[in-house]
């Protein structure tokens, strides 16, 4: 690994860090950062540096980073572009060993020359550097955190194990975003914007090597080096999912081409080539990279032999017609199982997947029915649909599912559609692993690339 | 496309074990008559021509020619159509057997390098745009994952009676001329079509960019 590389250690884990371009005034980035890092707790050194400032939040403000005598891990930047590479330089002679450059003003607005002069820096110093043009790092176990948002807008996930890297900071935040919301954890976060000298391969080869990450979440636009690319995909990807969102899909074919295959092998083709090469997991929209990501908070299912089990009949029948168009199995019931099922459900419950055990029917059935299904060696996975909108049903569900999750037979994912009592519960839901969907469809998309994940390692073996 | 003469372009498969169907470079009738007669009939005439790139738009395509006789009378037709162009000569090419028209392409990516595209070829493949790819090298287990991409992979490997086409032969197709593409090092390339059918394919046109 290139030592650079390596040295994102001190940009992931510092022990402490600089805030270069802090201030006391609200609308400043160095002003959000600072306060994040106090407030959100994180247990480093923390040294804000301005010249304009004697004290800032109570702490000691430095008029330049040499003037700091402790060592400094992380020097975060929220300064005009033109003289970072001058205070780059300051970094590498102090013995900085990690950047954080959030400024725009480089390559993305035609500066090449500005950004080539703080790539040499950079490199010469091997200082491990997120950015320029980007939001930078959280690692939520440690409470680092660059984000210029603040806490009220944007919420930070918990302590998990989904890492992300992203060349768009407006992504990555918002999937962030919504995995605070529903409760689930990230290791680490990177928008590493222009990605001047640390891109997407090398932070998927280092979150690939870093025991906290469990899943990778990428959103790409384009990448410097395809062939590095797909050599790191193909091999991360087999020790851990790497779930990808690849925007820029509808440029055009290259405009010269003379051949049919230059004209139907737009920009994308390539992209979409390397992805299902290595296998990885391709989505298409911003939210199914939180789902496919949250759903490896369950076991691996062994195939794709799917039990639903429903308080609604209707939404049954959707999730019957997702499964069936995403080529997944309604596994008919076993005599066993259906014998069963008869024992505990009411009489006129028709035992036949999908199981609507109707709307009169309280936590205890689904209790009884959902153990058999978990029981029954012929069923991989299990779609359970909560009507909580029904008043036999209610929160003490959420128990019912947690003791099955929690014996992890199989996958157990979770649909519930409605308004805000339904999402309260849901958010519960997910806090405790186990996945859910506001729509049948979603659900059983997101289970049809959680299972192909899981054939492909089978497949490896 | 660069001004690669056709003969050239099938000598350049061969090198790598693809066999274009058999043809030859005809600069007279005499020597259309005797490439003809070599290869056996019925033949095929296409008319070869720097400035023509869609052949069918001046009549420069006769296909199904039983005999001497037919074949002179079709010579001299594609001659007429043309007579507004330069003519480097008439390709005199065996007749394709009948099956399924497949596409295969290659073309240097500028991020990933060299890529190899398969897709459902004929008059339709602009429409339906049914094309997966890889990039190169690649192996056989890569195109049969390739093959059930295809949106219309029935269509390859049978539907309703009817026999899959070869698809050894379009495994070991594929692979070569994946080999092909990085070792030539080149920009683009159509085989289209390739048609196959249970037995094997026929490579009916060539087209590549160095």
């Amino acid at each position: 690994m290139r030592k650079d590389i390596a040295n994102l250690k001190y940009v992931f884990n510092p022990k402490s860090i600089a805030v270069v371009g802090a201030s006391d005034n609200p609308a400043k980035l160095g002003n959000v950062i600072l306060k994040n890092l106090v407030d959100g707790g994180y247990e480093g050194k923390i040294y804000p540096v301005n010249p304009k400032y004697e004290k800032l939040l109570g702490l000691k403000c430095y008029s330049d980073i040499k003037r700091i005598k402790g060592k400094v891990d992380l020097v975060i930047f929220a300064v005009p572009s033109t003289i970072i590479p001058k205070l780059a330089e300051d970094c590498g002679e102090k013995g900085v060993r990690g950047l954080v450059v959030l400024s725009a003003g480089f390559g993305e607005v035609g500066n090449f020359e500005l950004e080539e002069e703080l790539r040499r820096v950079v490199l010469k110093y091997d200082m491990a550097m997120i950015g320029p043009n980007c939001l930078g790092v959280m690692n939520p176990a440690e409470r680092v955190d660059s984000i210029f948002f603040p806490f009220y807008k944007f919420g930070r996930p918990t302590v998990g194990e989904i890492s992300l890297v992203t060349q768009s900071g407006a992504v990555g935040s918002t999937v962030a975003d919504l995995a605070a919301y529903y409760d689930v954890g990230f290791a680490k976060f990177a928008s590493y914007g222009n990605g001047a000298t640390i891109g997407d391969a090398d932070l998927i080869e280092y979150l690939g090597a870093d025991p906290k990450t469990k899943q990778i979440i990428v959103y790409l636009e384009g990448t410097k080096n395809g062939k590095k690319l797909l050599d790191v995909l193909e091999r991360v990807n087999k020790k851990k999912p790497i779930i990808v969102l690849k925007a820029g899909k509808s440029k055009s074919a290259s405009e010269a081409a003379m051949s049919h295959t230059g004209n139907l092998a737009g920009n994308y083709l390539a992209y979409q080539a390397a992805f299902r090469q290595s296998k990885v997991i391709e989505v298409d929209s911003v939210v199914d990279l939180f789902y496919v990501a949250s759903i490896f908070s369950q076991p691996l299912p062994r195939g794709a032999r799917v039990a639903v089990l429903t308080d609604g009949g209707g939404l049954g029948v959707l999730a019957a017609d997702s499964l069936e168009k995403e080529n997944m199995e309604v596994v008919e019931f076993s005599k066993e199982t259906k014998g069963k099922l008869k024992k505990v459900l009411p009489p006129y419950v028709n035992v036949v997947n999908p199981l609507d055990i109707v709307a009169d029917s309280g936590t205890e059935t689904y209790q009884k029915s959902l153990k058999i299904l978990m029981d029954d060696p012929g069923i991989d996975s299990v779609v359970v649909i909560i009507l909580f909108q029904a008043p036999a049903v209610d929160s003490r569900i959420i128990d019912v599912l947690v003791k099955e999750s929690d014996r992890k037979k199989k996958p157990i994912i979770v649909v519930a559609v409605g308004g805000e009592y339904t999402k309260e519960n849901r958010r519960i839901l997910d806090g405790y692993g186990i996945p859910t969907y506001g729509c049948p469809k979603s659900a059983v998309r997101t289970l049809r690339k959680f299972t192909d994940y899981s054939l492909f390692l089978q497949n490896k073996k | 496309m660069a001004k690669k003469s056709a003969i050239a372009e099938f000598r350049m498969l061969e090198k790598y074990g693809i066999h274009p169907l058999p043809n030859g470079l005809a600069k007279t009738p005499k020597e259309a008559v005797a490439i003809a007669e070599k290869i056996g009939y019925p033949v095929a005439l296409k008319l070869i021509s720097p400035q023509v790139t869609h052949k069918t738009d001046v009549g420069g395509v006769k296909i199904g020619i039983k005999d001497k006789k037919r074949l002179l009378h079709a010579h001299e037709d594609i001659l007429e159509g043309a007579h507004k162009y330069e003519v480097e000569g008439i390709l005199v090419q065996k007749m394709a057997r009948k099956g399924i028209e497949l596409i295969i392409g290659g073309k240097k990516d500028p991020q990933f390098g060299h890529m190899i595209v398969l897709g459902i070829g004929g008059v339709y493949v602009e429409v339906f745009k049914d094309v997966t790819a890889r990039i190169c090298p690649i192996t056989r287990t890569d195109v049969r994952e390739m093959v059930g991409e295809l949106r219309s992979h029935p269509l390859i490997t049978g539907i309703r009676g009817m026999q899959p086409i070869n698809l050894n032969a379009l495994y070991s197709l594929m692979v070569r001329t994946s080999k092909m593409l990085v070792e030539e090092d080149m920009e683009e390339l159509d085989l289209n079509p390739v048609i196959f059918d249970s037995k094997g394919y026929d490579i009916v046109d060539v087209r590549f960019v160095k």
